[in-house]
């Protein structure tokens, strides 16, 4: 938890925490909790050590990797040569094994030849050593052996002057010693009980043939050791005592070829490798720098540069897409350049259609004026059809300065008279003037975090306008129940949200709402006020001022619109001190529930949880302020911002720390105007319906969700808005303190 | 115009691609095909080695027959064991104790047979003995000194049967080991250890007098740490026959101090040769004259030392390189003659360059080359300034300059012989320019001196001399002097020792003392002469067999590869101590030659002496 904490959001818990531990856990625990934490954590992978270790490894190679993930060109030259090397070594390992085969053989056969020449030698010595003995007439009990040391000796001696380093010779006694036996002689300071192999001695001692193996020569000498081929036969001495005699070839030469073989290898390997790898690098390339001058076309097109075009030349397959490229971005371009005239076309009709039906309507108007005013000289039928007249009239009036408001926003006719201002005064402006509507409906409206003041620079008339279409909508579909105002600053932001506990938004309305003439459903009639433009200028206002207006809601749930605004004019927006979707939701609540995490019972079963305001907005400066600085919040590039349902929650927890808005400042506005642009789509899409969205909201409301199906909304809903606070929280362990830091969770 | 210009350079284009193509291609093939042609470079050539026999002594089997015993004893002796350690395995004890190899080796013919002897010809007997028996060859002393011998080789061995294991061994032995005359070859190595002559010295470079180095042949074994032997052995002294007329310059008792097991020559071929307190306080001209003996004797058994140093008492005492060294002691091996003198049809004196190959020869100035003598033979002194020519008649000798001018002068020697074959014998002039010469007259044989080639003959002491002599020649150390002794008809050489006694103050008397044969198989030596410092080539023939040239060690024995090509007839055989130049010969054919060892070449067809100065 300590590592979660340490990663993910620091300056929260370091301001939310500190007396939690040591009311709840014993003093002692706090080592075990940081180690069961960390072996938690590492449970995925292994121990911390482990783990630490292997960030350590892979953090240098991450460009390596990152290289490899985004260079084709790396990937084909790399395996090109891993296959080729692959390819040498085999090939290699053949060649070398067949010259080595091949070499031997020769070698075995000359050797064969020259050592059974050379026992025949040995024994024809014997023989003729034998006979001048017998000839002599010397005694044949100790004469005959006179002779055989020096006998021996000589024979070695002229067996092995016979191949000047091409062999040498040796011999052994037998080796069952049993009569008189010769100590071993060598030639050419070969060591004879080292170089000759046992198991050669003991095959030549048990058959009468010669017997071959293969051996290492040791020197007596400083000459290095070599292979060799032995062949030994045991032979008679001229006294009739065998003794064994070998023939050590070595294998130098073969040696030296086959080295020689292993060199060339070697190298005309590597040149065949080094040779594949640079053609591959230069085939690769001539394909990969079209494509990588496509793809950067193809960014700057999708960014918006329209009239970029690739170079094309010659016939081949490249030249056909870039033809077929530019052909689609020139089709492209034209669509869009329609499409943008057709838009600019409308908006112009609109507004000047407002304009044109302004003069018209004024005399109407005047005209329904006088009939109204003349009414009670009317008989009762058209008495009530003046007033009707009227009251369509002052519908029509406003309609029609909405639209041309909204034509304003489209034409960019809308100016910001930006002054520093104090929030609290429009709340409390706004709130008066919604009081009558709010007495009518039995709906309390309640302002929190208005101790201190709310200050930002920002067009009163504006801002004015934005708050009382959202408290007035609230307070019309909150059902009687209360209506809370909230303010918050920090940062280089401001907010209001307004809650309401009425029938909520279904799953995906949330950004339907800010739609042009959106309703639910399209076959209620309107019976109350509203153009059915109001958010939709709302937006276009916030936008105005590069703030946020973002609605949260769930079905039976109530619903949340909540106005972010940079302290300044010209600051962008990083996050909102006041998270988009209530600490009081169902989901938040459930989720503490099924945590079993202990809480007041009056918290569980409340519907309108009450916090209160001065500590919530003290804890909120204070954590806020070393949070904006240490860590700003990562958004996913997916989370549309101005749609909090839509934020998709990160499976990693540790980067999970982002806002409730679910962005980066820079990404919000941008997503706010894509869900008005969405809206006006919707409201092209509808067009003529002409119906408010607030009754539609309470129709919803009114017609009530079965409830296995609400729940089911309910966890999809959850499922979407799933923030990374909320994920965090889970981790934290809810605890009393930790539901007040909640509501700034989101920052 | 430029339509013919563009299409000119479009076809040239192409045709130099080709010409590229091609010289690569030939460059290509040149590589792929064996080259025949260029790299001239010189060869150098690879040491022939020769293929080393070893044996390898085994110890004693358990339970082994007495035969046995001996036999690998035998074996043992004929191993490069250093100590002999596994040759006492095969003796008892005690007999382990007392017997000293290094006392003697004798050599014989075909190696020891083994006779059983006369007592324990019983199996069960508890003691055994054999007769080693052979025909000598020869006998090495202690002192490592090579001596032909003759004669029946009989020893007795006598076996014993352990009390205790019931193992035989050997409890009696002759002193000494015993091998056959191959392994002898395959063993023992024969190497030159230097000293100094006492009264002889050189004329060095500077003016000054050098000590005159001398050889003195020793055998050791060839692969039982030969250096460590060898510096032992310099530092011993010199052999007992050499003795009375050279010195060492160490100092009596210098030796290798106590726990010195090896010595070895580093990386640059230099060797370290650490030495006792006795040598310690050693002058600078006497160290460099220690440290040129050693290296003398080292660079005679291996040219891979080129540098001693001695140290003494933990310091250098000094160091000395072969360069240095020819500056410190002469060697006769290091004198190269100017010219090789030989006498003409017209019996007259002429020269060539020696070891030029230049085979033009021009008559000598002076008296003996003008042809107003008819000469029969001749030396020249070593400093090639005067020579000495006998008369064709044998009767006179002259002395006199190679200077153009000179005059021949009175004979300074008459010999009354009758025959020719009974006077004069060829002179011979040593290195203080004393001039040597024999006298054959059968009434009154004699060796003569004259001092400087003049003045009233001395006649040299030949205490021991069995016989006439027949040729004379004086080694180039001035100490050793080689003769052809006639004795009933055989002719063989002997070697002797020059003494110069102090005798009276006008009369020095010379004698020449141990003469010992050199050939004892040699029947009819007819010519020879000094071919290096202790190397003699020898012109002679075997008992029943053929006249052959060949070289023999002054101690008598038989260098390997000693026999040269075969020459008939030869009369006179000029050899120097510079074994890098060419033998000359005359014989019938006329004056010949030996270049690089191939084989005889004749160079004039009519020649009658042919020689070195010296």
């Amino acid at each position: 938890m300590s590592g979660d904490s340490a990663a993910s959001a620091p300056g929260r818990s370091s301001g939310a925490r500190p007396e939690r531990p040591v009311g709840r856990r014993t003093p002692g625990s706090r080592f075990a909790r940081l180690l069961e934490g960390g072996l938690l954590q590492g449970g995925v992978q292994g121990s911390p050590v482990l783990r630490l270790l292997l960030r350590w490894v892979r953090r240098p190679l991450l460009p390596v990797m990152r290289l490899w993930r985004r260079n084709i060109q790396l990937k084909v030259v790399v395996t090109t040569l891993l296959m080729s090397l692959g390819v040498v070594l085999l090939l290699g390992f053949v060649v070398i094994g067949q010259v080595r085969n091949g070499l031997l053989d020769a070698k075995v056969k000359a050797s064969q030849s020259q050592a059974t020449g050379g026992f025949a030698v040995a024994k024809q010595k014997a023989d003729e050593a034998a006979g001048a003995a017998a000839a002599d007439g010397t005694p044949a009990d100790g004469g005959a052996s006179q002779n055989v040391i020096e006998w021996m000796s000589e024979l070695v001696l002229s067996l092995s002057s016979g191949g000047q380093g091409a062999f040498d010779v040796v011999t052994l006694p037998p080796g069952d010693v049993s009569g008189v036996a010769r100590g071993p002689r060598a030639s050419g300071f070969v060591d004879p009980d080292k170089s000759v192999p046992e198991k050669l001695r003991e095959q030549v001692y048990s058959s009468t043939g010669a017997a071959q193996s293969y051996s290492r020569i040791i020197y007596l000498n400083d000459k290095e050791s070599q292979p060799a081929l032995v062949i030994g036969k045991q032979v008679n001495d001229p006294n009739g005592d065998p003794y064994e005699l070998y023939y050590l070839f070595p294998l130098t030469q073969e040696e030296k070829s086959l080295s020689l073989v292993k060199g060339t290898l070697a190298t005309a390997g590597l040149f065949v490798v080094v040779l594949l790898g640079a053609i591959a690098w230069l085939v690769v390339r001539q394909v990969v720098t079209p494509v990588r001058m496509a793809a950067g076309i193809a960014e700057r097109l999708s960014a918006g540069r329209l009239q970029e075009r690739m170079k094309v030349t010659g016939e081949d397959d490249i030249a056909r897409l870039g033809e077929a490229f530019n052909k689609m971005a020139q089709n492209l371009q034209l669509k869009i350049q329609q499409l943008e005239d057709l838009s600019r076309m409308q908006r112009r009709f609109v507004s000047d259609v407002s304009h044109e039906l302004r003069t018209p309507l004024t005399t109407v108007r005047m005209a329904a004026d006088v009939i109204h005013d003349a009414r009670v000289d009317f008989d009762p039928i058209t008495a009530r059809s003046a007033e009707l007249l009227a009251d369509q009239l002052d519908r029509f009036e406003t309609l029609l300065a909405d639209l041309l408001e909204i034509s304003r926003f489209d034409a960019g006719a809308a100016a910001l008279e930006a002054e520093p201002i104090d929030l609290r005064e429009v709340v409390r402006r706004v709130v008066s003037g919604a009081a009558p509507l709010a007495e009518r409906k039995g709906t309390t409206v309640r302002v929190i975090g208005d101790q201190q003041p709310v200050v930002a620079e920002a067009d009163a008339r504006r801002v004015e306008r934005v708050l009382r279409n959202l408290v007035v909508n609230a307070v019309e579909h909150g059902e009687g129940k209360d209506v809370i105002v909230k303010l918050a600053a920090a940062g280089g932001a401001v907010a209001i949200a307004v809650r309401d506990y009425g029938v909520g938004l279904k799953p995906g309305e949330a950004t339907r709402v800010f739609s042009r003439f959106w309703r639910a459903d399209p076959a209620r009639a309107r019976t109350t006020g509203g153009t059915g433009l109001g958010l939709s200028i709302a937006l276009e206002d916030a936008r105005l001022h590069g703030g946020w207006l973002q609605a949260w809601g769930e079905p039976g749930g109530g619903s949340q619109f909540r106005l972010t605004l940079p302290r300044t004019a010209d600051e962008p927006l990083r996050g909102s001190p006041i998270p988009l979707e209530p600490k009081d939701s169902r989901r938040n609540r459930g989720a503490l529930d099924e945590a079993g995490l202990p809480r007041g019972g009056g918290q569980k079963s409340a519907t309108v949880p009450m916090q209160p305001a001065g500590e919530q907005l003290s804890a909120a400066r204070s954590q806020l302020t070393p949070r904006m600085g240490t860590s700003a919040p990562t958004a996913d590039p997916t989370a549309l911002p101005g749609n909090g349902a839509r934020v998709v929650p990160r499976p990693a927890p540790g980067t999970g720390s982002g806002g409730s808005g679910g962005g980066r400042g820079e990404d919000e506005p941008r997503a706010v105007g894509a869900a008005g642009a969405a809206g006006t789509g919707g409201a092209a899409g509808e067009a003529g319906a002409g119906r408010d969205e607030h009754p539609e909201r309470t129709e919803a409301a009114g017609t009530g969700d079965v409830p296995g199906l609400g729940d089911a909304a309910d966890t999809g809903d959850t499922r979407e808005t799933a923030l990374r606070g909320t994920s965090d929280r889970h981790r934290a362990g809810a605890e009393g303190s930790n539901e007040q830091g909640e509501a700034f969770r989101g920052r | 115009m430029g339509a013919e210009w563009r299409e000119g350079g479009t076809r040239r284009t192409p045709g130099r691609a080709v010409a590229y193509a091609t010289c690569g291609v030939v460059l290509l093939a040149g590589c792929a095909s064996m080259p025949d042609s260029g790299d001239l470079r010189g060869v150098e050539s690879t040491p022939r080695q020769d293929t080393q026999v070893r044996v390898f002594a085994m110890p004693p089997r358990d339970d082994a027959q007495p035969l046995e015993i001996v036999q690998g004893f035998l074996e043992a002796l004929t191993s490069d064991d250093p100590g002999y350690a596994t040759a006492r395995q095969y003796l008892t004890e005690k007999a382990a104790q007392k017997w000293e190899p290094e006392r003697s080796t004798t050599v014989l013919t075909d190696g020891p047979a083994t006779d059983a002897g006369p007592t324990g010809t019983r199996d069960d007997a508890d003691d055994y003995s054999y007769t080693l028996t052979g025909t000598r060859v020869a006998t090495v002393d202690a002192q490592q000194s090579y001596a032909p011998a003759s004669g029946e080789y009989g020893q007795v061995v006598h076996l014993s049967r352990d009390k205790k294991n019931g193992q035989w061994r050997i409890d009696a032995l002759p002193q000494g080991v015993v091998m056959g005359k191959s392994d002898f070859q395959r063993n023992y190595v024969s190497v030159n250890k230097y000293y100094f002559a006492s009264n002889t010295t050189a004329d060095g470079s500077d003016g000054s007098r050098q000590p005159m180095a001398v050889a003195d042949p020793v055998y050791v074994r060839e692969r039982v740490d030969p250096m460590t032997q060898m510096v032992r052995s310099v530092l011993t002294g010199p052999t007992s026959w050499l003795r009375p007329v050279v010195r060492s310059s160490f100092p009596t008792g210098t030796a290798l101090p106590k726990g010195v097991t090896a010595l070895t020559p580093d990386d640059q071929n230099k060797l370290t040769v650490p030495l006792n307190d006795k040598a310690v306080h050693i002058g600078q001209g006497k160290c460099d004259e220690m440290a040129a003996q050693l290296l003398f004797s080292l660079r005679s058994l291996t040219p891979a030392v080129d540098e001693i140093a001695l140290r003494a008492g933990g310091t250098q005492l000094c160091s000395l390189t072969e360069e240095r060294a020819a500056a410190v002691a002469a060697r006769g091996s290091e004198t190269n003659p100017g010219y090789l003198y030989f006498i003409d049809g017209q019996h007259r004196l002429e020269r060539m360059t020696s070891g030029s190959g230049n085979t033009k020869a021009d008559p000598v100035p002076g008296a003996l080359g003008d042809g107003a003598k008819a000469l029969r033979s001749v030396a020249v002194s070593r400093d090639e300034h005067s020579a000495a020519g006998v008369a064709l008649d044998g009767k006179a000798l002259y002395v006199t300059s190679t200077v153009s001018g000179s005059s021949i002068g009175d004979p300074v020697l008459q010999s009354k012989g009758k025959t020719e074959t009974d006077r004069l014998t060829t002179p011979s002039w040593d290195t203080q320019g004393d001039l040597w010469v024999a006298d054959r007259d059968p009434a009154a044989p004699r060796l003569l001196l004259l001092e400087k080639g003049a003045g009233q003959p001395l006649e040299v002491l030949t205490p021991g001399l069995d016989g006439r002599i027949n040729a004379v020649r004086v080694a180039a150390d001035g100490v050793r002097i080689a003769l052809i002794v006639d004795k009933g008809g055989k002719q063989s050489l002997f070697i002797g020792r020059i003494e110069r006694g102090q005798g009276n103050a006008e009369q020095a008397s010379v004698s020449l003392q141990e003469l010992r044969s050199a050939t004892p198989e040699l029947e009819q030596v007819t010519a020879m002469s000094w071919a290096g410092d202790s190397r003699l080539v020898v012109v002679g023939r075997e008992a029943g067999g053929v006249q052959q040239v060949q070289y023999m060690q002054c101690d008598g024995s038989v260098p390997e590869a000693g026999t040269l090509p075969g020459l008939t007839e030869v009369t006179s055989i000029a050899a120097s101590e510079d074994s890098e130049i060419p033998l000359f010969a005359t014989s019938k054919e006329g004056l010949l030659w030996l270049p690089g060892g191939s084989g005889w070449r004749t160079l004039k067809e009519t020649a009658s002496a042919a020689f070195y100065p010296g």
